[in-house]
Order: C-alpha cells, then structure tokens, then sequence
C-alpha cells in the first residue's frame, strides 16, 4: 500500500520496527491460539501488503535461503522414514541390552546415543522421536523417568553442534557465513565435546541416587514388535549409513548439505514405498509443514528490519560490547544468542544474529569468526536454560504453581538454571582458546 | 477398616510389612492404588512446542506409550496381590498426589497407606526433605489418616 506512498524514512522505519516487536511478541506469546508459523506469516503478510518491504527483495531473500528449507524438508522425512523403520526403537533397545542391567549404565548409553542421532540426524530427532521411546523404554524397565527424559531433552541441544548438520540452525548461519568442516570441528566439535562431558558429569552427580538401581531387561518386549519389516530396517540402516558419511564429505567440501538430505530422504521414501511401509500421504502428514511458514516469515521479517540498517547497528553495537577482542566476541555472542534464544525462540534469534553479524564490518577474521562460532553456540545450546521453550513459557507455569497447579516444566527450569549457564561459560572459554 | 494403600512400584514390601505389623489381626477392607503419573507426558508435549510441533506425539508413539504405562501399572498391581490377596486394585492416570487424595474421599477410605518416597528418587531417608512431594501433598490434604512408612533406619546414639 504504502509502495506507491512516499513515506519518510523514519516513519518506515518505526512501522518495521513496530511490526517486528509484535511479531516477536505473538512468536512468545500465542495469543489467540495463533502459532508460530501465522505470527511470523502475519508479520511477513502486514510488511508485504503495508509496502514496507519490496516483494521481490523478500521473494530474493526466500530464494537465496532456499538450502535452508530444503534441508528443513530432508531432515524431518529422514527422521520420520527413520522412524517407521523402527530405527531408533531398535537402538533405544540395544541401548538397554548393553547397559548390563545397570540404571547408570543405561543413562550413559542414552546420553551416547542421544548424542550420536543429534550428531548425524539433529536435535530435533533427539527430543522428539527418542524422548518417547525412551520413556516407553524406561516406563516398561520400571526405572525412574524424569532423569532419562532430562537426558534426552538435554542432550538434544547440548550435541547438536558436533556437526553442520547437527541443527537446522547451524545451516541458517552457515549458510550467510560459510564455514569449512575443519574450523567448524575446531570451533564447535571440541567446545561441544566439552560441554557433552559436563552435561553427562553434573547429570550423573545430580541423579546418583536415582540410579543405583538394576533392571530386568526381560521386562521389555522382543525386537520384533518395533521391526515391522526387517527387508525395509536394513534398508534404512544402509542408507543412513550412506547420508552419515555423504553429511561429512559435504561439510568437508562445502556441498549444500540440504542435497544429502534431500537425496537421503528421496532413497529412504522409495524404499518405504517398496516395502509398502508408507503412503505418500502418510508420510506427508509426518512433515511439520508449518516450520516453513515460521522461517519464511522470519526471513522476510529480519530482511525488512536488515533494509532499515537497524541490524547493523546491532552488529556493531555488538561489536562495541566485546571491545573488538576474541574474547570478548565469543562471550557477547554466546550470552547475547543463549539470552535471545530464550527470550523468543532460536530461529527468530538466529537469523537477527545473522543479520546483525553481516553489519559487523572492519574487524579481524579472527573476531568476527569469534562472533559466528559464538552466534551457533549461544542459540544451540541457549535453549537449555528454559528448555520447555522460552522465557513466556516458565512465566506461564510459574502462574500456574502459584494457582496449586503443579506442572513437572518447572523442574527442566530448575535443572537447566544449574547446568546450562556452567555449560556456555566452559564452551565460550573453549572457543575463544581454539579461535585462530 | 477400609485401607488404601498407594503402590509405586517399589514400595509394596514395605507397605505390606507395616500393614501385617500394626493390624495383625483387623479385618481390612484393602484397594491397592497405583497412578500413573501424567506429568512426563505434558512434559513430552512441551517439549514439542518448542521445535514447533503439535503437543501430541504421533497416533502410534501414543499409543506405545500407552501399552507401557499400562502393562507397567498391571505389573506393579499384580505384585500387589502376591502380598494382599483378594484385595481390590485400582489404577489411575493423573498426578499421583491428586489421584490418591481424590480417590480416598471417593471411596470413604479410613487409613491412606504411603511411603514417604520411592528410594528410587533418590532423596534423603531422614530428615528435611525426606517426605517427597508426593507424600507431603497425601499428609497435607487427606480426608482421612494417614499412615506413613519409613525405612527402617538404625542411628547411633551420637547421631540421634
């Protein structure tokens, strides 16, 4: 509207502004049982039609993210095609099989597996395929459930920078700032590794008392119920095989990563389909296709706010704060990102980040890669601190313990308040000692 | 004398020996209670919201889920009855603490039978914060008495 109507910068300015903090506010806050997806589309929608962003910069912007997406689409049919294979039943079993009837043996062997599938098939694979299974898994074993569903939850995001992959948000940033695989190893696979050991340390010493106990492995039902087709589990073990090591080559060779996933889930499909273990629309009732929504409006959103130079101030705000030294931009990035993660949400979070970062000119490489590793770092493992979502959410509950509701999120609270903000201190501190 | 007495799959030996101990020779009316607890499951949805999926997992994990509470809850009740025979069971789905208090209104009960928490959670078996939250929210808010059974534990003279 306002495309045809010359307006001031400043009042455009404001106008973007003003629709961005209500977009963020709806992404916190939900109201009117709105998600996600439509406050981010809604903001995105009212910039479009407002004129307030060129139709053709932001149709640009989707584009050029386009390996963002696409990666999005390939993890999430990995994963579910995974899943009907009864993948990762059968490792949450072997799992418990090589525990020994040991409860501290089988938390370890959670943690290690939790790591390994956030390693190779993301955090999102992590908290919502495993977690379920290992509370049928534990709920069956008669073992006590929170601290292994702590676990997952945790591991989830405390692993998920071992790899580009790892996280769809390592992709949003990398993609704007591409990263080879030995400076990603350097910088985040060792920092992760760090931050793994604490996790599993303070876990470990926290929940000692609760696993001192043995189980009866006979308690659990025989791998074939999980395995409905061993033709299709085999399969679907191959070719996750195949995409783990094709993920790594790409890294290596800077590939677009979404490619491996898109060919991994297009092979996965077809064997599905072979094996009759899926329909095509089954499987697409699998994809949260919303997600989408949610990172398009984000895009288009930051992209408005990028066009009125307000994220390279930020940058160079940023900047400022960390003196313009190593230690400082992994410390400003890392506490910046981890407290923005929570305040709203890691995407939205990561791609202000990103913007703000491209604003952050006339620095050493040696900074700004400081400032990048630190943005990944910060919003992967931020979430931890509120890991039932942000900051909206503890508020909530703790509304709802004042009314005599008890509700168990309060204790991940409680749990992340003691680990996560030890965890960002180690992995920034690490960073900043690998930073070249 | 109608006796309910609240199972978590760990404590029915206990339970059974206090039971026998203080009323040898009553006749007792029993219900073996065991809730499944439904908080990991809002925990689970909430998990889910936050990478942005639907509260609920998928039909098939529900349902997974399901059979193990359930199988699990028979299993525990089953063992039950191995230590009272002919007693009634019953499971229920919900916070524990809420289910037990409800329910011993509901079915007029004379004593609640608990242990203070499961040695499972891993709390201390005297002293402050000996009584789970489970226990303390029964003794708080019970319609009727309340008998709780600690483990036995021996101090010597110099701690006591």
């Amino acid at each position: 509207m306002f495309l045809f109507i010359h307006l001031p910068a400043l009042t455009r300015t404001i106008l973007i502004v003003a629709i961005t903090i209500l977009t963020l506010l709806g992404i916190m806050t939900r109201p009117f049982k709105l998600n996600e997806a439509m406050c981010a589309l809604g903001g995105a929608g009212l910039l479009l039609i407002l004129g307030l962003i060129n139709p053709a910069s932001a149709a640009t912007t989707l584009l050029g993210d386009g390996n963002t997406f696409f990666f999005f689409l390939g993890l999430m049919s990995i994963s579910a095609l995974a899943e009907v294979a009864g993948f990762f039943d059968w490792l949450a079993m072997q799992a418990a099989r090589l525990a020994g009837n040991s409860s501290r043996r089988l938390f370890l062997n959670i943690f290690l597996l939790g790591s390994l599938i956030s390693m190779f098939l993301s955090n999102d694979a992590t908290a919502l395929i495993l977690t379920p299974i290992v509370y049928t898994l534990v709920t069956r074993l008669r073992l006590p459930v929170l601290p292994f569903l702590f676990a997952c939850t945790f591991i989830a995001d405390t692993a998920s920078f071992l790899l580009p992959v790892s996280n769809p948000i390592n992709i949003i940033v990398i993609s704007r700032f591409p990263m080879d695989l030995f400076t990603f190893a350097r910088l985040l696979t060792v920092p992760c590794l760090v931050v793994i050991a604490i996790n599993v340390g303070v876990f470990s010493l926290l929940y000692r008392g609760q696993l001192r106990g043995r189980f009866d492995i006979k308690r659990l039902p025989n791998l074939d119920t999980v395995i409905k087709s061993q033709g299709y589990f085999r399969y679907t073990c191959t070719i996750l095989a195949l995409v783990a090591v094709a993920y790594v080559v790409a890294s290596a060779l800077m590939i677009p990563l979404s490619l491996v996933a898109l060919s991994g889930a297009l092979l996965l499909l077809i064997g599905a389909l072979c094996w009759k273990q899926v329909t095509i629309l089954a499987m697409g009732k699998q994809i949260s296709w919303s997600i989408f929504g949610f990172i398009a409006g984000m895009f288009v959103v930051v992209r408005a706010l990028e066009d009125t130079g307000l994220t390279t101030q930020f940058g160079q705000l940023l900047l400022h704060l960390s003196g313009n030294t190593r230690l400082g931009s992994v410390l400003v990035g890392t506490l910046g990102a981890a407290a923005g993660t929570n305040l709203i949400n890691n995407v939205p979070m990561a791609v202000v980040l990103n913007s703000a970062l491209g604003g952050v000119q006339h620095v050493s490489p040696s900074v700004h890669l400081g400032f990048v590793a630190a943005t990944i770092f910060g919003c992967d493992l931020g979430p931890n601190l509120t890991t039932v979502g942000s900051l909206a959410t503890v508020l909530w509950l703790l509304i709802l313990r004042r009314r005599n509701i008890d509700v168990s999120g309060l204790d991940y609270f409680k749990v992340g308040v003691i680990v996560t903000p030890l965890m960002l201190l180690a992995g920034a501190l690490t960073i900043w000692l690998l930073l070249p | 004398m109608r006796l309910l007495c609240c199972l978590d799959g760990s404590n029915i030996e206990r339970i059974s020996n206090a039971v026998t101990s203080f009323f040898p020779s009553e006749r007792l009316t029993t219900t073996l209670l065991y809730v499944t607890d439904s908080g990991p499951h809002g925990d689970i949805g909430l998990q889910r919201e936050r990478f942005l999926r639907p509260h609920k997992p998928g039909p098939m994990r529900r349902e997974q889920m399901r059979e193990a509470d359930e199988s699990s809850a028979q299993d525990i009740l089953e063992e039950g009855l191995r230590y009272f025979p002919g007693a009634d069971t019953l499971r229920r789905e919900g916070r524990p603490e809420r289910e037990i208090v409800n329910f011993a209104a509901e079915w007029n009960a004379d004593l609640i039978v608990i242990c203070p928490r499961s040695p499972q959670s891993g709390g201390p078996v005297l002293g402050p914060k000996s009584v789970g939250h489970v226990a303390r929210f029964v003794l708080d808010h019970a319609p009727c008495a309340v008998l709780l059974v600690r483990t036995h534990v021996r101090r010597n003279a110099t701690q006591a």
